[in-house]
C-alpha cells in the first residue's frame, strides 16, 4: 500500500521535472541542428555556434549585457549592504518595519509598474534613455534583494559581537572591517550573485528604458523571437543555461557555506523572481 | 581609607518611561570580587553595561579612579567584559580572539604570540590556540572569553551571568578557577549573577539589587545571617519568614508565643518579620520544643531531610533535619535565640547597619556570657 | 555602532528609497491623470472605466492569471509535498530553482518552437494521425506557457512552508488514528496554508502583468494588464493612459496582497 504510494509519488515528481526541463534541453538540443528550424534534426552541426560567435551584433549585446550585470551588481551590493546595516542599526520598530516595507517595493512590483515609472522619471529629470538609463535601473531593482540577502546575516549575529569588539578597544571602523563584515560576508556574497542573476534574468524594465543606442541580449532576443525561429539564439541560450548552472552552483556553495558556519541548517533558501 | 576604583553617584537609567535604574550609589574598591546579585530584570546586568559603557546614564556620575567617564567610550575604558554568552569572534579561531584587543591596539607579533600564550596558560587551555570556536564546547568557550578579556590587561573585568550556561559541576569548577585566577592576578572582578549560592561561594562583596536598586550590600556572611529586608531573606536561601511583634529589646513574640532574642533597638510593640532558616531548627521530642509542629511531608535531598511541617497557628514551617520524620506526627521546634533575625518593615540600609552595628557588639557580650 | 558614523553611509541607500522607490510611484500616478499634452485630466479614468475594451480587457486578464494560478497550484502542491518527504529535499529544490534562472525569453522562445505549425508538436502529432493544428497564438498556448513559467515560483514557497512544519504533528496526528489521507487534509494542508498564500502572491500578480508571453506566444488575442501598459507607453505613447492602467495595476496588486496576508504573522512576533 505505502509502496504503491510511493511509486506513483515518484512518477508523479519524474514528470513534473521532465516537463520543467524539456523545453530547456529541447532548445539546447536543435542548436547543434544542422537545419535551420527547430523540428526535424537533420544532424550535429557546430554552424549556428560560429554563427552566433561571428554576429558581431549579438556579441556587442552580450558583452553589454555582462557589463551592466557586473557594474550594477557591484553597485547594488555596496549600497544594500550600508542599507541593510542603516536597517539594522535602526532601533525604533516603527521606523524599522517602514524601511523594510519600502524596501520590498520594488520586489513585489511587477516588471512593466518598474519598467514604466522609470522610464517616466527619466525623462522626467532629463537622463538620455541608454546605458546609464539601463545601469541606473538595474541597480535600483538589485538593491533590495542584497539587503533581504544581507539582513537575516546580520540580525543572526549575537549583538554582543559588535559590544565585545569595542569592549577590546575597536572602534567604528574597526568594529565593521574586523567583526561585521566578515560575519556578513556569505550573505554580501549572495546578495551580489542574486544581483547578477536579476540584472541578466530582466528583459521588461530593460526594455522600457533601453532606448534606441543601447540594447542588452534579453531586448534583442525579444526582437529576433518575433521574427520567428532562429537557432543562433538556441545557441545563445544553450551557452547561457550553461552559465546559469555555473552561477547556481557557486550560490549553492556560498549558501551552504553560510548555513554550515550559522549552525542553524536553513539550507538553501533562495528568492527568485 | 583607599580611592574606590570604580563609584556610581546618584546613577539613573530610564528608556522613555520604564526607569530600569533607580539613583544607584556604590563604591568598588580595587583588587576584590564583588558580585551583583539580584534577580532577572532588577537592574544588575544594566549596572555592568553602564561601568563597561555600553549604555549611557540618565543621570548622575560615574567615576573611574575619581575621574567621572560617563562619556568614554567602551573602547577606552580599562575595564573588559566576559559576556554572557561569549560573544567570541565565529570567524576567527581560538588565538585570533585572544589577540583581537592588542591587534586593534597595533602590538608586535611576538608581544601578541608571548600574551596569548600566557593567557590560554592561565585559562588551562594550552596548545588549542588553532581551533575554531564552533569546536570548542561550552566550557572551553568560556575560557577563551575570559582569556580574551584578561588579555587586555584590565583594572577591572566584568563577567555577565559567565557561568549560567554550563552544567552544574562545571559550573562549580569554574567558580573556583575564577576566584583562583581573581587571586592571583590581584585585579577587581564584578560578577553578575541571578544564583545566590554562586554568589555566596566567590565574593568579598556582594551588591544584592532588586527593581533597579540596590538593596542589600555587605559581605556573604552578613547578607545570609542578616537579610534586610524580606526580599532579600527570600531570595538568598531558603527561609522561614513570619510576621512577628518586638514586644521589647531582645524578646519578640511570634507563632502565638513569646521568645528571646538578640536583636533591638526598635519601637515596643513594632510589627515586625522574623526570618529563621530552616538549617537552624532542629527537630526534638514535642515536650522540649520551643513550638509544637505537625510534619506534612518531606523529601530526601541526598545529605539532609527537607521537612515541611505547620504549627498551630497554621504557619508553614521549612526544616532540614538530619535524620527522617514521621508524616503526621506532633513533633517540638527547637532554634536558639541567636538564629532569630529580625526584619523592620522599610527599614533603610543605612538605619539597618547603624542599628547591626551596634547590637552585634551586644550580641556578643550576650553569647559571652552565656558560655 | 555610532549614529552619525553609519548614517552617512547610509545616504545612498536613503537616496535610493527616495528617487527609485516613492518617486516613480508617484509619479506614475501623477502621469495618470495627464493628458496627452501633459494638462491635468480625469479623463482617463473616465475613459477606462466606461470603456468595455478597457474593462474586458482588465476582466480577461485577472480571469487569465486567475486559471494559470489554479492550474500552478493544482500542479505544485502534490509536487512540493512529495518533494519535501524526500531524503535530499535541499537538492530537488535546487533542481526546481534552475529553471528559473533561465531566462524567461529563452524559455518563451522554447515554446515557439514547440507550438508552430511545423514545430515538434504538430510534428508529433501528425506521426499519430492527427492533423497540424495551429497552437501558436491561442489562448491555451498562453496559458501552457504561463504556468510552465510560474510553476517554480507556487512550488518554493510551498516546499519551505511544508519543509518547516514539524514533523511530530504529522506523527501526532497518526498516532491518534488518522489514515495518511485524513493527515494531510486536517494536519499538513492547513498548516501550509501559509505557503500556498505566498505562492499565490508570487503567481497571480507577476501573470496579470506578462506582456512578453501575449507578444510571443498568445499573438496579442490575450491582452493582460501588462501588454495595455506596454503597448500605451511604447506604441501608442499615450503615457497617461500607461499609467492609469498602472495604478489599476498596482491596486490589483495590493488587494492580491491583501487578501493573501499571512493573518498569523500580524498577531504579532512570530517565530524566533
Amino acid at each position: 500500500m505505502v509502496n504503491k504510494h510511493k511509486k506513483w509519488a515518484n512518477v508523479y515528481l519524474v514528470l513534473v521535472f521532465i516537463l520543467m526541463y524539456a523545453p530547456i534541453f529541447y532548445l539546447i538540443f536543435y542548436s547543434f541542428n544542422k537545419g535551420d528550424y527547430m523540428a526535424g534534426f537533420s544532424g550535429f552541426s557546430w554552424r549556428h555556434y560560429i554563427d552566433m560567435f561571428a554576429d558581431t551584433r549579438l556579441m556587442q549585446m552580450l558583452v553589454n549585457t555582462f557589463i551592466v550585470a557586473l557594474l550594477s551588481a557591484l553597485i547594488a551590493t555596496l549600497i544594500g549592504l550600508f542599507g541593510a546595516i542603516g536597517i539594522y542599526n535602526t532601533k525604533q520598530t516603527g521606523v524599522k518595519n517602514i524601511l523594510l516595507s519600502l524596501n520590498n517595493v520594488l520586489m513585489v512590483s511587477p516588471d512593466v509598474i518598474i519598467g514604466a515609472s522609470f522610464l517616466i522619471f527619466f525623462t522626467m529629470v532629463g537622463l538620455k534613455l541608454g546605458f546609464g538609463s539601463v545601469v541606473l535601473a538595474h541597480i535600483a531593482f538589485s538593491i533590495p534583494i542584497v539587503v533581504l540577502m544581507v539582513l537575516p546575516r546580520l540580525n543572526e549575529m549575537n549583538p554582543a559581537l559588535i559590544d565585545a569588539a569595542r569592549d577590546l578597544g575597536a572602534n567604528n571602523y574597526q568594529v565593521l572591517s574586523r567583526v561585521v563584515l566578515p560575519y556578513a560576508w556569505p550573505g554580501i556574497l549572495s546578495g551580489f550573485f542574486m544581483a547578477i542573476t536579476y540584472s541578466l534574468d530582466d528583459f521588461a524594465v530593460t526594455f522600457f528604458v533601453t532606448g534606441n543606442g543601447f540594447s542588452t541580449l534579453s531586448v534583442e532576443i525579444y526582437s529576433r523571437a518575433r521574427q520567428g525561429i532562429d537557432l543562433s539564439i538556441n545557441a545563445m541560450s544553450a551557452l547561457m543555461f550553461l552559465l546559469s548552472l555555473i552561477l547556481v552552483v557557486i550560490y549553492y556553495f556560498i549558501s551552504n557555506y553560510s548555513a554550515a558556519s550559522s549552525k542553524k541548517k536553513k539550507g538553501t533558501r533562495m528568492v527568485v523572481h | 581609607m583607599a580611592q574606590p576604583i570604580i563609584e556610581f553617584k546618584h546613577v539613573a537609567k530610564q528608556y522613555d518611561d520604564n526607569v530600569v535604574l533607580k539613583s544607584v550609589d556604590l563604591e568598588i574598591e580595587a583588587g576584590k570580587f564583588y558580585t551583583l546579585l539580584g534577580p532577572s530584570g532588577s537592574g544588575k546586568t544594566t549596572i555592568l553595561r553602564l561601568i563597561a559603557g555600553f549604555l549611557e546614564a540618565t543621570s548622575g556620575d560615574i567615576l573611574f579612579e575619581g575621574q567621572k567617564i560617563n562619556d568614554l567610550p567602551p573602547e577606552k575604558r580599562r575595564v573588559n567584559t566576559v559576556f554572557q554568552n561569549y560573544a567570541l569572534f565565529p570567524n576567527m579561531n581560538v588565538f585570533e580572539n585572544v589577540a583581537f584587543g592588542m591587534s586593534i591596539k597595533g602590538k608586535g607579533k611576538s608581544e601578541i604570540k608571548a600574551k596569548v600564550t600566557e593567557m590560554l596558560g592561565l585559562v588551562k587551555l594550552s596548545g588549542l590556540e588553532d581551533r575554531e570556536i564552533s569546536e570548542l564546547s561550552g566550557g572551553q568557550q568560556q575560557r577563551v572569553a575570559i582569556a580574551r578579556a584578561l588579555a587586555n590587561d584590565p583594572e577591572v573585568l566584568l563577567l555577565d551571568e559567565p557561568l549560567s550556561a554550563l552544567d552544574y559541576k562545571l559550573r562549580k569548577e569554574m567558580q573556583y578557577e575564577l576566584r583562583e585566577i581573581q587571586k592571583r592576578l590581584g585585579i577587581t572582578f564584578i560578577f553578575v549573577t541571578h544564583d545566590q549560592e554562586e554568589a555566596l561561594a566567590m565574593s568579598d562583596w556582594i551588591f544584592v539589587t532588586n527593581e533597579g536598586e540596590i538593596v542589600q550590600n555587605g559581605t556573604p556572611v552578613d547578607i545570609y545571617d542578616a537579610p534586610i529586608n524580606h526580599f532579600v531573606a527570600d531570595f538568598i536561601g531558603e527561609s522561614n519568614i513570619l510576621p512577628g511583634v518586638m514586644r521589647k529589646d531582645y524578646l519578640v513574640a511570634f507563632a502565638g508565643k513569646e521568645f528571646e532574642n538578640v536583636d533591638g533597638g526598635m519601637r515596643p510593640n513594632e510589627q515586625v518579620e522574623v526570618v529563621l532558616r530552616p538549617e537552624d531548627l532542629d527537630l526534638v521530642s514535642a515536650d522540649e520544643g520551643k513550638l509544637i509542629v505537625t510534619i506534612d511531608d518531606q523529601s530526601f535531598r541526598g545529605d539532609y531531610y527537607e521537612i515541611t511541617a505547620h504549627d498551630d497557628d497554621q504557619n508553614e514551617w521549612q526544616i532540614q533535619a538530619t535524620n527522617p520524620a514521621i508524616i503526621g506526627e506532633r513533633r517540638g521546634l527547637f532554634f536558639d535565640p541567636e538564629d532569630i533575625h529580625i526584619m523592620r518593615l522599610n527599614e533603610s540600609e543605612e538605619d539597618f547597619d547603624a542599628r547591626m552595628e551596634e547590637y552585634d557588639d551586644t550580641e556578643e557580650e550576650g553569647t559571652m556570657n552565656e558560655s | 555602532m555610532n549614529h552619525k558614523n553609519t548614517l552617512s553611509y547610509t545616504i545612498p541607500y536613503i537616496l535610493w528609497l527616495g528617487l527609485f522607490v516613492i518617486a516613480p510611484v508617484i509619479l506614475l500616478i501623477i502621469q495618470s491623470f495627464g493628458n496627452i499634452n501633459g494638462h491635468f485630466t480625469l479623463n482617463n479614468y473616465v475613459t477606462y472605466f466606461s470603456s468595455g475594451t478597457y474593462l474586458r480587457m482588465t476582466f480577461n486578464s485577472i480571469f487569465f492569471a486567475f486559471i494559470v494560478t489554479a492550474m500552478t497550484l493544482l500542479i505544485s502542491y502534490p509536487m512540493a509535498y512529495i518533494m519535501s518527504r524526500l531524503k535530499h529535499a535541499q537538492f530537488w529544490l535546487l533542481l526546481v530553482i534552475l529553471p528559473t534562472w533561465v531566462n524567461l525569453l529563452l524559455k518563451a522562445y522554447a515554446f515557439i518552437g514547440l507550438f508552430s505549425k511545423t514545430g515538434t508538436i504538430n510534428e508529433f502529432l501528425s506521426l499519430i494521425g492527427f492533423a497540424p493544428h495551429q497552437m501558436m497564438f491561442t489562448n491555451m498556448s498562453f496559458l501552457i506557457v504561463a504556468a510552465y513559467i510560474e510553476i517554480p515560483f507556487m512550488i518554493m514557497p510551498i516546499f519551505n512552508s511544508l519543509v518547516e512544519l514539524d514533523r511530530s504533528y504529522i506523527n501526532a496526528a497518526r498516532d491518534l488514528g488518522a489514515t495518511q489521507w485524513q493527515t494531510l487534509v486536517k494536519v499538513i494542508f492547513p498548516l501550509s496554508t501559509g505557503g500556498v498564500k505566498a505562492g499565490i502572491q508570487a503567481v497571480f500578480i507577476p501573470t496579470l502583468s506578462l506582456f512578453m508571453i501575449t507578444r510571443l506566444i498568445g499573438g496579442n488575442r490575450v491582452i493582460t494588464l501588462g501588454t495595455a501598459i506596454e503597448e500605451h507607453f511604447l506604441v501608442t505613447q499615450n503615457w497617461g493612459m500607461g499609467s492609469t492602467i498602472g495604478v489599476v495595476l498596482i491596486v490589483a496588486m495590493i488587494l492580491t496582497m491583501m487578501l493573501t496576508r499571512d493573518r498569523k504573522k500580524k498577531g504579532g512576533k512570530h517565530g524566533k
